[in-house]
Protein backbone atom coordinates (compact mmCIF):
# COMPACT_ATOMS: atom_id res chain seq x y z
CA UNK A 1 0.00 0.00 0.00
CA UNK A 2 1.35 3.43 -0.88
CA UNK A 3 1.27 5.82 2.02
CA UNK A 4 1.91 9.52 2.35
CA UNK A 5 1.80 11.59 5.51
CA UNK A 6 2.31 15.32 5.93
CA UNK A 7 2.02 17.48 9.02
CA UNK A 8 2.02 21.00 7.63
CA UNK A 9 1.86 24.56 8.94
CA UNK A 10 0.70 26.24 5.75
CA UNK A 11 -2.85 26.15 4.30
CA UNK A 12 -3.72 22.99 2.41
CA UNK A 13 -3.61 23.30 -1.37
CA UNK A 14 -6.93 21.59 -1.89
CA UNK A 15 -6.89 21.77 -5.70
CA UNK A 16 -3.47 20.19 -5.86
CA UNK A 17 -4.45 17.50 -3.38
CA UNK A 18 -7.67 16.79 -5.24
CA UNK A 19 -5.80 16.15 -8.48
CA UNK A 20 -2.85 14.40 -6.87
CA UNK A 21 -4.04 10.84 -6.61
CA UNK A 22 -2.20 8.20 -8.60
CA UNK A 23 -4.50 5.67 -10.28
CA UNK A 24 -3.67 2.09 -11.09
CA UNK A 25 -5.43 -0.34 -13.40
CA UNK A 26 -7.21 -1.76 -10.36
CA UNK A 27 -8.42 1.55 -8.91
CA UNK A 28 -12.19 1.82 -8.73
CA UNK A 29 -12.70 4.20 -5.82
CA UNK A 30 -10.92 7.38 -4.75
CA UNK A 31 -12.38 8.69 -1.51
CA UNK A 32 -11.25 12.17 -0.48
CA UNK A 33 -12.27 13.62 2.88
CA UNK A 34 -11.76 17.22 3.90
CA UNK A 35 -12.21 18.28 7.51
CA UNK A 36 -12.71 21.99 8.11
CA UNK A 37 -12.74 24.15 11.23
CA UNK A 38 -16.26 24.92 12.48
CA UNK A 39 -17.20 28.38 13.66
CA UNK A 40 -18.33 27.13 17.04
CA UNK A 41 -16.55 25.07 19.66
CA UNK A 42 -18.65 24.05 22.62
CA UNK A 43 -20.94 26.96 23.48
CA UNK A 44 -18.96 29.77 21.92
CA UNK A 45 -18.06 31.29 18.58
CA UNK A 46 -14.41 30.87 17.66
CA UNK A 47 -12.04 32.53 15.25
CA UNK A 48 -9.65 29.63 14.79
CA UNK A 49 -8.23 26.46 16.25
CA UNK A 50 -4.58 26.19 17.16
CA UNK A 51 -3.21 22.68 16.66
CA UNK A 52 -0.19 21.38 18.55
CA UNK A 53 1.47 18.02 17.95
CA UNK A 54 4.16 15.87 19.46
CA UNK A 55 5.37 15.46 15.91
CA UNK A 56 7.76 12.47 16.06
CA UNK A 57 5.21 10.44 18.02
CA UNK A 58 2.34 11.62 15.80
CA UNK A 59 4.22 10.48 12.71
CA UNK A 60 5.04 7.15 14.34
CA UNK A 61 1.45 6.57 15.44
CA UNK A 62 0.11 7.51 11.99
CA UNK A 63 2.43 4.95 10.41
CA UNK A 64 1.09 2.31 12.81
CA UNK A 65 -2.45 3.26 11.79
CA UNK A 66 -1.49 2.93 8.12
CA UNK A 67 -0.22 -0.56 9.02
CA UNK A 68 -3.65 -1.15 10.55
CA UNK A 69 -5.40 -0.10 7.35
CA UNK A 70 -3.15 -2.40 5.33
CA UNK A 71 -3.89 -5.33 7.62
CA UNK A 72 -7.67 -4.77 7.81
CA UNK A 73 -8.26 -3.89 4.15
CA UNK A 74 -5.48 -5.54 2.11
CA UNK A 75 -6.98 -4.33 -1.17
CA UNK A 76 -6.53 -0.65 -0.30
CA UNK A 77 -3.92 0.68 -2.73
CA UNK A 78 -3.01 4.01 -1.20
CA UNK A 79 -3.61 6.29 1.77
CA UNK A 80 -2.67 9.95 1.83
CA UNK A 81 -3.17 12.05 4.95
CA UNK A 82 -2.35 15.71 5.53
CA UNK A 83 -2.95 17.40 8.90
CA UNK A 84 -2.54 21.11 9.57
CA UNK A 85 -0.68 22.33 12.64
CA UNK A 86 -0.57 25.81 14.11
CA UNK A 87 -3.42 28.30 13.75
CA UNK A 88 -6.21 27.23 11.36
CA UNK A 89 -8.98 29.78 10.80
CA UNK A 90 -12.67 28.95 10.73
CA UNK A 91 -13.60 27.58 7.33
CA UNK A 92 -10.08 26.43 6.52
CA UNK A 93 -9.20 22.77 6.10
CA UNK A 94 -7.43 21.08 8.98
CA UNK A 95 -7.41 17.52 7.63
CA UNK A 96 -7.22 15.80 4.27
CA UNK A 97 -7.58 12.03 3.97
CA UNK A 98 -7.55 10.11 0.71
CA UNK A 99 -8.06 6.37 0.28
CA UNK A 100 -7.71 4.64 -3.08
CA UNK A 101 -9.06 1.12 -3.51
CA UNK A 102 -10.68 -1.17 -6.07
CA UNK A 103 -14.17 -0.76 -4.57
CA UNK A 104 -15.94 1.91 -2.52
CA UNK A 105 -16.82 -0.24 0.50
CA UNK A 106 -13.26 -0.68 1.74
CA UNK A 107 -12.41 2.95 0.94
CA UNK A 108 -15.27 4.26 3.11
CA UNK A 109 -14.55 1.76 5.89
CA UNK A 110 -10.80 2.42 5.92
CA UNK A 111 -11.24 6.20 5.91
CA UNK A 112 -13.75 6.11 8.76
CA UNK A 113 -11.56 3.75 10.79
CA UNK A 114 -8.42 5.78 10.19
CA UNK A 115 -9.98 9.07 11.34
CA UNK A 116 -11.65 7.46 14.37
CA UNK A 117 -8.37 5.78 15.37
CA UNK A 118 -6.43 9.02 14.83
CA UNK A 119 -8.69 10.72 17.36
CA UNK A 120 -7.77 8.03 19.89
CA UNK A 121 -4.01 7.71 19.59
CA UNK A 122 -2.27 10.39 17.52
CA UNK A 123 -0.87 13.09 19.84
CA UNK A 124 -2.38 16.20 18.31
CA UNK A 125 -4.35 18.71 20.39
CA UNK A 126 -6.36 21.78 19.57
CA UNK A 127 -7.05 25.00 21.42
CA UNK A 128 -9.96 27.23 20.48
CA UNK A 129 -9.15 30.88 19.83
CA UNK A 130 -12.38 32.75 20.69
CA UNK A 131 -13.93 35.16 18.22
CA UNK A 132 -13.65 38.81 19.31
CA UNK A 133 -16.79 40.06 21.02
CA UNK A 134 -18.87 42.42 18.90
CA UNK B 1 18.81 6.91 36.84
CA UNK B 2 17.70 10.06 35.09
CA UNK B 3 14.36 10.28 33.30
CA UNK B 4 13.02 13.40 31.62
CA UNK B 5 9.33 14.20 31.62
CA UNK B 6 7.74 16.33 28.96
CA UNK B 7 4.27 17.84 29.27
CA UNK B 8 2.05 18.57 26.28
CA UNK B 9 -0.98 20.73 25.53
CA UNK B 10 -2.68 22.13 28.65
CA UNK B 11 -0.72 19.74 30.86
CA UNK B 12 2.10 22.31 30.48
CA UNK B 13 -0.13 24.73 32.40
CA UNK B 14 -0.87 22.12 35.07
CA UNK B 15 2.83 21.50 35.61
CA UNK B 16 3.85 25.12 35.09
CA UNK B 17 6.64 24.00 32.77
CA UNK B 18 7.26 22.00 29.60
CA UNK B 19 9.98 19.64 30.72
CA UNK B 20 11.74 18.52 33.85
CA UNK B 21 14.07 15.81 35.06
CA UNK B 22 13.51 13.18 37.73
CA UNK B 23 16.26 11.23 39.47
CA UNK B 24 14.86 7.76 40.15
CA UNK B 25 16.10 4.58 41.75
CA UNK B 26 17.05 2.02 39.10
CA UNK B 27 14.32 -0.42 38.11
CA UNK B 28 11.38 1.78 38.96
CA UNK B 29 8.24 1.50 36.85
CA UNK B 30 6.29 4.18 35.05
CA UNK B 31 3.61 4.09 37.76
CA UNK B 32 6.26 5.03 40.35
CA UNK B 33 7.30 8.02 38.25
CA UNK B 34 3.69 9.14 37.86
CA UNK B 35 3.29 9.05 41.63
CA UNK B 36 6.32 11.34 41.91
CA UNK B 37 4.88 13.65 39.27
CA UNK B 38 1.65 13.89 41.29
CA UNK B 39 3.75 14.57 44.37
CA UNK B 40 5.47 17.52 42.69
CA UNK B 41 2.35 18.72 40.90
CA UNK B 42 -0.78 17.85 42.91
CA UNK B 43 -3.07 19.14 40.11
CA UNK B 44 -2.26 15.96 38.18
CA UNK B 45 -4.32 14.01 40.71
CA UNK B 46 -7.46 15.54 39.14
CA UNK B 47 -6.57 14.24 35.67
CA UNK B 48 -5.26 10.87 36.78
CA UNK B 49 -7.81 8.85 34.79
CA UNK B 50 -7.52 10.88 31.60
CA UNK B 51 -3.73 11.16 31.48
CA UNK B 52 -2.06 9.49 28.50
CA UNK B 53 1.54 8.39 28.94
CA UNK B 54 4.21 7.55 26.40
CA UNK B 55 7.81 6.48 26.75
CA UNK B 56 9.67 7.59 23.67
CA UNK B 57 7.12 7.29 20.87
CA UNK B 58 5.02 4.44 22.32
CA UNK B 59 2.17 4.39 24.80
CA UNK B 60 3.03 2.45 27.94
CA UNK B 61 1.23 1.30 31.06
CA UNK B 62 2.07 1.74 34.74
CA UNK B 63 4.01 -1.54 34.90
CA UNK B 64 6.50 -0.52 32.21
CA UNK B 65 10.05 -0.56 33.58
CA UNK B 66 11.92 2.67 33.01
CA UNK B 67 15.51 2.92 31.88
CA UNK B 68 18.14 5.58 32.34
CA UNK B 69 17.71 8.31 29.74
CA UNK B 70 14.06 7.57 28.96
CA UNK B 71 11.90 10.47 27.85
CA UNK B 72 8.36 10.23 29.22
CA UNK B 73 5.53 12.29 27.78
CA UNK B 74 2.34 13.13 29.65
CA UNK B 75 -0.63 14.55 27.83
CA UNK B 76 -4.41 14.89 27.86
CA UNK B 77 -6.73 13.01 25.48
CA UNK B 78 -5.80 13.69 21.88
CA UNK B 79 -7.98 15.82 19.57
CA UNK B 80 -6.70 15.60 16.02
CA UNK B 81 -8.88 16.24 13.02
Amino acid sequence: MRRELQLVREPLDEDSLRRGWIPSAGSGAVLQFLGIVRGREGDGAIEALEYEAFEPMAEHQFQKLFDGVEMRWPTVEAVRLVHRLGVVSVGEASLWVEVVSPHRAEAFAACQWLIDAMKQVVPIWKRALPAPER
Amino acid sequence: MTVSVRYWSWFKDLAGLEREVFELDPGLALGDLLAQVRGRHPKFEQVRKSTLVAVGLEYQGAEHRLQDGDEVSLFPPVQGG
